[in-house]
């Protein structure tokens, strides 16, 4: 019985092709848009991610508990062999680094500045930050020189100096409070999108800031780098409880950022409510295209009431016609969805520059495509449609065939 | 109704039928009272208005009396609900309407079958019953055939194979011949009149056919919502 129905259904919705063809580009567009907006903002938090996590931050940082509170030179990470020993035998960690943290003052002839002088181990830190890549002038400590000195181009504006320069740059040592105040070169100058790298900071080798802090082999901050980074949303591992231990705290980035977790979790409730919009423009639309389908057919649904058809049947058939509507909606959005967030994936949306929750944009932001946006939208397309049926389903349901035949019997 | 006969298929008792119109009542039927045996080849007839149209929606539950009662094979519609009238309607009336009584996007096979779909024939049967009641109808070797690939007679030879392929007691038609010439009009009517012979089955015409009214065995013209005349042959 239901087949004939769904037969009937099926055949029904391609009499009037071209009606039915703009219904389902219109159904077909609302998924399109959905699929795409998931995408771009799938590609815009991995931008966001990743460039807040590849550029300085990592995927997790090890520091000891109160250094991120205060900035105290004192507060260096506990056990540091014993940690680092234990993480170059994690399987999940690719890579970590090292750094010695302060605040201080450069000075140069012309100028003077506040910063946030970062001790680094080049070989490792090239693997955690992208200060490297981001070099415009000169290089990134290629020389074996402990006097070399790395800073943004903000900075070196600031101070009116250029390439091979002098400038001091003096710290508070660690135990004593004591200014300690080394001379450095400028051996490279770096561009990044963010402001604040580019005016705030300076970079010198990890031992000449260990020996101007008196900190000895100590450190500030391991930063980490996973295998993959939704090692870093996983809050089961026991890795985290494994580096907390000895007065150290290790917290992932969605830690270390989370502004910029929130703003992502909000992005999700923004993606829901333009859903709930879309589908809402969708169930009107449906219900339009099947009250048209219906009226245009009222003899023959009201032969089919004659002839024995029960109300609940004759609900079927519009349910049914609704489905065959949604299918084929699902199948013109889902490719004009593919195409879409394809085309725009391979060029890229330039928001380089950007910045959002602190994160200055680095590169485009290409749309990610999933497999469960080909799934889960299209069974939400789906039912949505199933329910917008259910009104003019109704109304098929409860009329009378006389009614419906009144140009005849 | 205690004294119904066997052989009465249909009886209705005061049948009336008020419309309202723009808020004004319009009497479409006045107290009808009528009784239809069964293997009778009935032709109603009466100027447009007369009720004729009304009459036919009532006794075949397809809409409901103002007052009085229908009683259709020996039950009466009013008491049934919707699902069973529906179904009474699938196992005891055969539908032939004037014109776009097919579903056109069905084949006539599937056409002819859907009432035994409904009423959940298994497809053997179903097929070779259709195949056997199209060559009933002279259509043998259509049944692949959409109605729209059909001629007007022979979508109303579908209609009437439809009609009849559950073996109904009642055939009701609407003016069966008014879209078609007369030439194949008067086919069909024969072919109609044949099956009533050899079947048994009772045919209700509502008609302005004067070959239709020539051919039936009662005639009954209505006139303003009354039977004007009841004459039988």
């Amino acid at each position: 019985m239901s087949w004939i129905l769904i037969k009937l259904a099926w055949r029904n919705i391609f009499r009037n092709k071209r009606r039915t063809l703009i219904a389902s580009i219109a159904i077909g567009i609302g998924l399109a848009a959905l699929i795409f907006v998931d995408a771009l903002m799938i590609g815009m938090a991995e931008n966001m991610v990743r460039t807040a996590t590849a550029s300085f931050l990592g995927d997790a940082q090890i520091h000891q508990v109160g250094f991120r509170d205060v900035q105290e030179v004192s507060l260096t990470i506990q056990a540091l062999d014993e940690v680092t020993t234990g993480l170059a035998q994690e399987e999940i960690v690719e890579h970590f680094t090292q750094r010695v943290l302060t605040s201080g003052m450069i000075t140069s002839p012309a100028n003077v500045s506040a910063i946030v002088l970062v001790g680094v181990h080049p070989p490792t830190e090239k693997f955690l930050s992208q200060i490297d890549d981001a070099i415009t002038e000169g290089v990134y400590f290629e020389d074996e020189s402990s006097r070399d000195i790395v800073i943004g181009a903000k900075l070196a504006e600031t101070l009116e100096i250029g390439l091979g320069d002098r400038v001091v740059v003096t710290v508070a040592q660690a135990e004593s409070g004591d200014l300690s105040q080394e001379m450095f070169r400028i051996s490279g100058i770096y561009q990044f999108a963010g402001e604040e790298m580019n005016s705030g900071m300076a970079f010198v080798r990890i031992e000449k800031a260990r020996e101007m802090l008196a900190i000895g082999n100590a450190a500030h901050e391991i930063v980490i780098k996973f295998t993959s980074l939704a090692y870093a949303q996983d809050p089961t591992l026991p890795f985290w409880e494994t580096y907390s231990e000895h007065g150290n705290e290790v917290l992932s980035w969605t830690e270390l950022m989370s502004q910029l977790t929130a703003i992502l979790e909000m992005t999700q409730y923004s993606k829901y409510i333009m859903g709930a919009i879309l589908f809402g423009v969708v169930v009107f639309g449906i219900i339009n295209t099947l009250f048209m389908s219906l009226y245009e057919r009222m003899f023959e649904f009201g032969v089919l009431r004659a002839v024995g058809t029960r109300p609940f049947g004759m609900a079927r058939v519009i349910l049914f016609e609704a489905g065959a509507l949604a299918i084929v909606s699902i199948g013109l959005g889902a490719i004009l969805g593919f195409v879409l967030t394809a085309v725009f994936a391979h060029v890229g949306i330039d928001y380089t520059g950007i910045e959002m929750t602190g994160v200055t944009m680095q590169e485009a932001i290409r749309p990610i495509m999933k497999v469960e946006q080909f799934f889960i939208y299209p069974v939400w397309l789906f039912i949505f449609t199933i329910i917008a049926g259910l009104y003019p389903a109704r109304y098929a349901a409860k009329m009378s065939p006389a009614a419906a035949m009144r140009r005849s019997f | 109704m205690e004294q119904m006969q066997k052989t009465d298929v249909i009886v209705t008792a005061g049948v009336t039928k008020v419309y309202e119109a723009d808020g004004v009542p319009v009497n479409a039927l006045n107290g009808i009272d009528l009784t239809i045996r069964s293997g009778e080849f009935t032709a109603l007839v009466g100027p447009s208005g007369s009720g004729k149209t009304t009459f036919l929606n009532i006794i075949s539950g397809l809409d409901g009396p103002t007052e009085g009662s229908v009683w259709l094979a020996g039950k009466v519609l009013s008491e049934m609900s919707g699902n069973e009238l529906s179904d009474f309607r699938r196992d005891n009336i055969g539908f032939v309407f004037q014109a776009y009584n097919l579903i056109p996007v069905l084949t006539v096979e599937e056409n002819v079958e859907y009432i035994m779909l409904l009423a959940g024939v298994p497809k053997a049967e179903r097929h070779d019953r259709v195949i056997a009641m199209l060559e009933a109808v002279g259509l043998a070797g259509v049944a692949d055939r959409t109605p729209t690939q059909l001629s007007g007679g022979q979508q109303q030879r579908v209609a009437i194979a439809r009609a009849m392929v559950s073996e109904p007691q009642i055939i009701l038609a609407d003016e069966p011949t008014a879209n078609l010439d007369s030439k194949t009009g008067a086919d069909l009517l024969e072919m109609m009149r044949h099956l009533n012979t050899e079947t048994g089955m009772t045919f209700i015409f509502s008609t302005h056919d004067p070959m239709v009214m020539e051919g039936a065995t009662r005639l009954i013209t209505l006139r303003d919502g009354r039977i004007d005349t009841d004459e039988t042959k």
